[in-house]
């Protein structure tokens, strides 16, 4: 068994989702983590950190990266019960979305108040960093690992990790050709010399966004809301699957795993989901694989 | 009374939009400067105070509002009128450009005609 492996400890987005019908998925909220050569890297604090936390204690190492995407709950929420936190010989190197480093302290900090919770960041004995968020890359042994802003409210990071010489890319939270849409939403309004300003904007827009996700090996990301969800839900800051399938297959992607699944949809809803993926890439004639994130599944690096 | 012509900074990576720009203001009389990135404008915004700065919010480097902030803690600019220019029409990015004291939002995709009125409303006082 390779020492260099991503395992996902949560992949729903929004709320824990414990029910039976769901459990094949998993019910906890977003957490995947990296290890490489001992070295653990954390992608988000969902509720899959705090069994990860309960399973890090018992092996070796006293030192981890923890990347934070942004700070809405979904991703934070297991922070409050994160063992290694509460433990002095562990040492947490956090990193995330802000202008200094204080700005990232006050974001993880500020969940752990009164009258929200019973103690504060206080009560944690680690020793904690709060990497500076100007950094433009991040080495975490073997890890290097850059970020970019993403399509979410609010500033939200996407980040790229490159290890063992494959690249990891996780987008957690991301809404796909948004101004695609909302072009397409507004073109009457828009006179031709608009709207040929506005072609080429969706293309650059477009081109960005391979940009981002491009030469992924391995790409995970939000395929939060089928067609139908997501017209209830633009500006929720989620991506429709077929959105997500479709960039990655333009972008060229290698391996591709529906992320941040809706607490509403049970198993058998994402396993139509991923058959409806399947068909797709099927029809554009793609070799992308397309995988369901679920919890517990761990990908040799 | 000045007689240069009013300054017009633009905060944004995209071609299309730097177009659009040029083409709102362009019978205007105002001087427009482009920026690609936050740390290409930050050299100039420095020392510098624009009439108007139009902010994207995802820039190649950094978050727009990220960069207004810092702006914010300049003395240079605790009062410049800046309008936030971006796709995103979350509500929370509208949160927090207004607590950023933002004069205006303007969502993409924006007529023309748009910026050409918001350019002349805020640039009204300071032309000559």
């Amino acid at each position: 068994m390779s020492n260099k492996y991503l395992r996902f400890w949560g992949v729903r987005g929004s709320y824990a989702a414990p029910f039976d019908s769901h459990l094949k998925v998993g019910g906890n909220t977003s957490c995947v983590e990296i290890s490489a050569d001992g070295h653990t890297l954390i992608c988000d604090a969902g509720t899959g950190i705090i069994p990860l936390g309960n399973e890090l204690v018992k092996g070796n190492a006293r030192e981890l990266m923890l990347l934070l995407t942004h700070y809405h709950w979904d991703h934070v929420c297991g922070l409050p019960f994160f063992v290694p936190a509460f433990l002095k010989e562990w040492t947490l190197n956090f990193f995330g979305p802000g202008n200094d480093r204080q700005d990232v302290e006050k974001h993880v900090s500020a969940q752990m108040k009164a009258p929200y919770f019973p103690v504060g960041t206080e009560s944690w004995l680690a020793k904690i960093n709060y990497v500076c968020p100007t950094n433009d890359t991040l080495q975490h042994g073997p890890m290097r690992i850059t970020f970019r802003n993403v399509h979410h409210p609010g500033a939200t990071f996407g980040y790229r990790i490159c290890v063992n010489s494959k690249t990891v890319i996780y987008i957690s939270d991301n809404e796909c050709k948004f101004i695609e849409k909302s072009v397409s939403k507004q073109r009457s309004e828009l006179n031709h010399e608009e709207q040929s300003l506005y072609d080429d904007l969706v293309r650059e827009e477009h081109q960005s966004e391979l940009e981002i996700i491009g030469n992924a090996d391995i790409l995970i990301h939000d395929a939060q809301y089928t067609t139908e969800d997501y017209n209830r839900k633009r500006g929720w800051g989620h991506s429709c699957y077929i959105d997500t399938v479709n960039m990655a297959i333009d972008a060229g992607v290698k391996e591709l795993y529906l992320y941040h699944h809706d607490p509403n949809y049970d198993d058998e809803m994402i396993e139509n989901i991923h058959q409806h993926a399947l068909e797709i890439i099927s029809e554009r004639k793609s070799g992308l694989k397309c995988h369901v994130a679920r919890e517990g599944l761990r990908v040799d690096l | 009374m000045g007689t240069e012509a009013p300054t017009v900074v633009l905060v944004d990576n995209s071609p299309a939009i730097k177009k659009l720009f040029q083409r709102s203001i362009k019978d205007l009389g105002i001087e427009l400067k482009i920026f690609d990135t936050a740390a290409d404008s930050w050299n100039y915004l420095k020392d510098n105070q624009p009439d108007l700065l139009f902010l994207s919010i995802i820039l190649p480097d950094k978050n727009g509002l990220s960069l207004l902030k810092d702006l914010r803690k300049h003395t240079l600019h605790q009062n410049t009128s800046v309008i936030m220019v971006s796709s995103k029409d979350y509500a929370q990015d509208k949160l927090d450009a207004v607590e950023l004291g933002v004069v205006d939002f303007i969502t993409k995709p924006m007529p023309i005609q748009m910026i050409t009125d918001v350019v002349i409303k805020y640039t009204a006082n300071t032309s000559n």
